[in-house]
């Protein structure tokens, strides 16, 4: 049987410490909710784990000055029950709440949830010779380009993987202008949650802009007004189901004109999606849901669908609307 | 004689259940216990050409590694191929028939050894080309047989006023039970013991002995309770023999309980199916002819999963001009078997459904239109049926539902903030069988009694249905009443199906009581009211008494007890000599859909059902409920998504397999009419657990059509289906 050697480190340094010692096959673990059902799959074989879950202090929830900073340790129901979260910044909340089942939620952290792989059911479930995966093995091709590519990506996808991303919180983060906090070998840095995630391109096993060995220890989030925000959802069953496409929706208002207006999509696009071409459609005019769907199409002006998924470039901008309309009845 | 109502009881063994006591199979610690894990063929179609267990040897606590060299001695027997069973039994030679077949059984000390070592098994393969659907290069169609025929459906379609054409497609489906599939067999006393969540105990031990080559008097099957059945587990399991000829062959217990994973593509389905429907009538809606032509998906190795797509909808009204042709699809899939209303499911979404369209087409309310059709006779033999409610089932249901509030016209209902409103109605029936079952009943001074009878739990309340008979003829204390089933040593077993086993155990139970009842009368007098039966039977200084009784079903011979106690189908009906029998049933349901995102939600059903009478209130109310959740599931949420290229089932797991969680559900309101049907047994029972999900996706998409427009005639309808292109 294949061992694994168990660390469990309680501070950013030492696990990084651990996990540079570790050598090849080292993971960090918190939760658990992604990389167990990863291992069981065989897609994951780690050698190591260094256990985060417990790192010194690495999951309050507080503000400092402009700053809104969230311990990447935090469990995803604690972040989501939270009243400033809850009060300030809908979007936050209601991109937690629609996640997964409460029973991940309990288990899962705020910080690893970032770093969440695709729910491509050919990267899932073809391990072991079925099917081919560039994610899984580089260079041996997608499964999913010219197969049941219902749930890919129409936004981003390259020819090499349509794989979407499947998060919710990232995108609830885009949306605000997030930043990751990590440390690694050159100490601490500060990524903008817009450039921790990279285009498959030709090489869509390498996901995240993070270095070996680098451990995300907070999110920050920007303190702008977010209380006219939504994190809108549709998906196949009301809960424990990926989305099929969900809006993200951050408003500054005057009357009725937009001030500005933030956008992110997920269940569309390899990536967290930054809709700035919404954004820009909504800028100091008036909103009604005839303009919030003209805005939400203007965003997947440049999709690419497959053979099953044409049906986003119809919901996407349905979902960009309703997501908008909603956020603009929220009292501020 | 009138049958009283009964009582208001739980579920006898609900505290049980609740406190997790309640064993199931694989719950069962033995000593010595060794873990068994099987390894799926990775190619759809061809050979092994060679199996590598080196690696997996080295494994620390690997005791054995069996391969179809191990197994080929394997008897091919009636009872392991023929009839009611899954039809292959894989590991007896080098053929792969699909993708996921076993093709060797890993046994060590653990359950993570033995998951190690089936990982590291290396399968060499000869792969050939394959098919995995019914609509592609490769499938093979069978003939076309007539299934059900009456009048002449040609000559009255061609001169009926109104006619409807339809095509509708029901997708693959899969049970996902909470209790996986598993076996564990042991050697005790020169006895084979198999412990295994079954709802055909009968299979296990007849199909094993008969695989194995032993007699079938020293094998025992036992399956305590199962954690849900529906058809998955009536038949030997492809790792059943496996594991008990490892367990002969290691002198040790072994277990092995299937990943989920693997239960897609090991475990039944429920095939895809295509089903045209041709329906005439006259301009004032009278019924006048259907010609029904079905396809569905079949494995290429076996014949023992027909189709019956006619034989139920073809009672559901007086129609008397009826073809059914139907035919077998043969791709290279595991095998596809029966799943909660096999036939009547797929069926009753299509013919509903094409019910509904006549409504619409002849201008005519959809509960109207089946209310003229109604019959008291079978429109295919003519014979009158025991009882027939169908027209109460959908009065009821309207009045209940509020149905006369309907705008007919769709597209018209819409709630306030624009969300379009759908109501829709469809009726089911399920056919009245009946099996033997044998019941040996023991009262004990000590205020125990024991009931030893066959019939399996699975879930569905039988103990407790069992349990209020058995009040009824003769209270006892309840708190000390052991009901054992499910078990070969308790009685002789029959497969637990098709709406049966209650319809059987309960007059079994019946018959029991009132033997037992005469014989205490003869030793102590009449029995009267509130009389304590223990206290009666110590006063005669007896420690027990016990008696038994055989049971037929209606019209049936010993021939058919003989069959049972062979291990062989022995049920009859729904067609009797005087009579024909069915459960009936109507579902209403309320679908609202956002009309930007086309998101479809049911908050509301009323289903009206009738399954004579009603023998727990709760557990009936419980299995129509879940039965309108499958329903909705089958209509919104459930496909499995297999690629032809790999042949492999993508979405595995409960994840992406998308049955639906409590937030999908809203009020299901039951009523029961709780009529007995006196014709059919003595104890006025039918069943209730298949006719609960008939018709329910048909009202469910009939719905959909009544909010939106959109006919969708393929299940699962989903958000792309309805949504607009812009």
């Amino acid at each position: 049987m294949q061992s694994i050697t168990y660390t469990r480190a309680d501070t950013p340094e030492a696990a990084f410490v651990a996990f540079s010692n570790a050598g090849e096959g080292a993971r960090y673990i918190a939760g658990g909710t992604t990389l167990y059902d990863l291992m069981k799959l065989n897609i994951e074989t780690p050698l190591h784990l260094i256990d985060v879950s417990d790192l010194n202090g690495l999951d309050a929830i507080e503000t400092e000055g402009d700053t809104l900073r969230i311990g990447a340790m935090a469990r995803m129901s604690d972040v989501a029950a939270h009243p400033l979260i809850q009060n300030d910044y809908p979007v936050l909340a209601e991109s937690l709440w629609k996640a997964a089942s409460q029973q991940l939620r309990n288990m899962a952290t705020v910080g690893g949830n970032l770093l969440q792989r695709t729910r491509c059911i050919y990267f899932r479930n073809g391990a072991g010779g079925i099917s081919p995966c560039n994610k899984r093995e580089p260079g041996s091709g997608c499964a999913a380009t010219g197969g049941l590519d219902r749930g890919q990506a129409v936004l981003g996808a390259s020819s090499a993987c349509t794989a979407v991303f499947p998060g919710d919180w990232p995108v609830a983060l885009h949306a605000l202008d997030a930043s990751v906090e990590v440390e690694g070998r050159d100490g601490p840095r500060t990524i903008p949650v817009a450039e921790l995630y990279r285009l498959p391109g030709e090489t869509p096993h390498i996901e995240f802009s993070l270095s070996p060995g680098e451990i995300v220890t907070a999110i920050t989030v920007p303190k702008r007004p977010a209380r006219r925000s939504t994190y809108h959802k549709i998906r196949d069953r009301e809960s424990y189901a990926f989305a099929l496409a969900s809006a993200a929706v951050v408003l500054e208002m005057q009357g009725d004109t937009v001030l500005h207006a933030r956008v992110a999509l997920g269940g569309v696009a390899s990536i967290p999606w930054r809709a700035t071409e919404t954004e820009a459609a909504l800028v100091g005019q008036p909103l009604n849901r005839t303009r919030a769907l003209a805005a939400g199409k203007a965003a997947f002006a440049n999709a690419r669908p497959g053979r099953h998924n044409a049906f986003k470039l119809t919901l996407g901008p349905e979902v960009i609307a309703d997501a908008l309309m909603i956020a603009a009845q929220r009292n501020t | 004689m009138t049958l009283p109502a009964t009582p208001d009881r739980p579920r006898i063994d609900a505290r049980e259940k609740v406190l997790g006591r309640a064993l199931y199979a694989a719950d069962i610690a033995l000593d010595r216990l060794l873990h068994a894990m099987t390894v799926p063929a990775t190619i759809a179609k061809g050979r092994v050409t060679a199996i590598d267990t080196a690696l997996a040897l080295a494994e620390p606590g690997v005791v054995r590694i069996f391969t179809h060299e191990d197994f080929a001695d394997i008897a091919v027997t009636p009872a392991t191929l023929g009839g009611n069973q899954p039809g292959l039994q894989p590991m007896t030679d080098t053929v792969i028939h699909f993708r996921g077949q076993p093709v060797a059984l890993v046994v060590a000390e653990t359950l993570e050894a033995a998951y190690e070592a089936a990982r590291l098994v290396r399968v060499s393969y000869r792969a050939e080309p394959f098919t995995t659907a019914m609509d592609e290069q490769g499938a093979d169609a069978e003939p076309y047989e007539i299934t059900a025929e009456a009048g002449d459906a040609h000559a009255a379609l061609q001169a009926a006023e109104v006619t409807i054409d339809g095509v509708y497609t029901q997708a693959q489906n899969h049970h996902n039970p909470i209790e996986l599939i598993s076996t564990t067999a042991y050697w005790r006393a020169g006895r084979l013991t198999i412990l295994e969540g079954t709802q055909n105990t009968s299979a296990i031990k007849f199909g094993t002995a008969g695989a194995l080559g032993f007699d079938p008097a020293i094998v025992d099957a036992i399956s305590p309770y199962v954690g849900g059945a529906f058809g998955q587990k009536n038949v030997l399991q492809l790792q059943s023999v496996l594991v008990s000829r490892a367990a002969s062959l290691l002198g040790r217990p072994v277990k092995l309980v299937m990943p989920r994973a693997q239960l897609f593509h090991t475990a039944s389905h429920r095939p895809r199916s295509n089903h045209r429907l041709q329906l005439g009538a006259s301009r004032d809606g009278r019924l006048a002819a259907a010609i029904y032509e079905s396809d569905q998906e079949n494995a290429r190795y076996d014949h023992f999963f027909g189709t019956e797509h006619s034989a139920m909808v073809s009672r559901l009204y007086g129609i008397t001009n009826w073809l059914g042709r139907e035919r077998l699809i043969r791709v290279d899939t595991s095998p596809p078997g029966h799943m909660r209303a096999p036939h009547e499911h797929p069926a009753s979404f299509a013919f509903e459904s094409a019910i509904d369209e006549l409504a619409y087409s002849l201008d005519m309310d959809p509960v109207a239109l089946r209310l003229i059709n109604d019959t008291d006779r079978d429109p295919i033999t003519g014979k009158p049926f025991s009882s027939r409610t169908l027209a109460r089932c959908l009065e009821r249901g309207a009045e209940l539902f509020g149905w006369d509030r309907r705008h007919p016209v769709p597209r018209t209902m819409t709630a306030e903030d624009g969300t379009l409103i759908g109501w829709g109605v469809a009726a089911g029936a399920y056919k009245g069988s009946m099996c033997p079952a044998i019941a040996r009943l023991r009262i004990q001074a000590n205020g125990v009694t024991r009931l030893f009878i066959t019939g399996h739990e699975m879930g569905q309340g039988m103990r407790s249905a069992i349990a209020a008979e058995l009040m009824e003829v003769l209270p006892v204390n309840l708190d000390k009443l052991d009901i054992q089933m499910g078990d070969t040593t308790a009685a002789a077993q029959h497969l637990t199906a098709g709406s049966w086993g209650t319809g059987s155990a309960v007059p079994a139970t019946r018959a029991v009581a009132e033997k037992m009842k005469a014989a205490l009368t003869e030793l102590v007098g009449e029995l009267r009211a509130g009389d304590d039966v223990h206290r009666k039977l110590m006063s005669t200084k007896r420690p027990m008494l016990e008696v038994e009784i055989e049971q037929l079903g209606l019209d049936q011979t010993q021939a058919a007890l003989d069959r049972m106690r062979q291990g062989a189908p022995a049920t009859a009906g729904p067609i009797y000599d005087e009579l024909v029998a069915f459960s009936w049933i109507a579902h209403f349901v309320e679908v609202r859909v956002d009309p930007t995102t086309m998101r479809v939600r049911v908050p509301r059903v009323v289903s009206v059902a009738d399954c004579g009478r009603v023998m727990n209130r709760r557990t009936a109310t419980s299995q129509v409920q879940g039965g309108v959740v499958w329903g909705i599931g089958a209509a919104l949420l459930e496909a499995a998504e297999i690629d032809p290229r790999y042949g492999f089932i993508q979405n595995n797991d409960l994840a992406d397999y998308v049955v639906p969680v409590n937030a999908d559900i809203g009020d299901i309101s039951v009523e029961l009419l709780d009529i007995p049907d006196e014709q059919l047994n003595a104890s006025g029972v039918k069943g209730v657990g298949e006719v609960a999900m008939v018709g329910a996706a048909a009202a469910v998409a009939n719905a959909v059509f009544h909010a939106t427009g959109k006919r969708i005639r393929h299940l699962p309808i989903r958000i792309e289906d309805l949504l607009q292109e812009t």
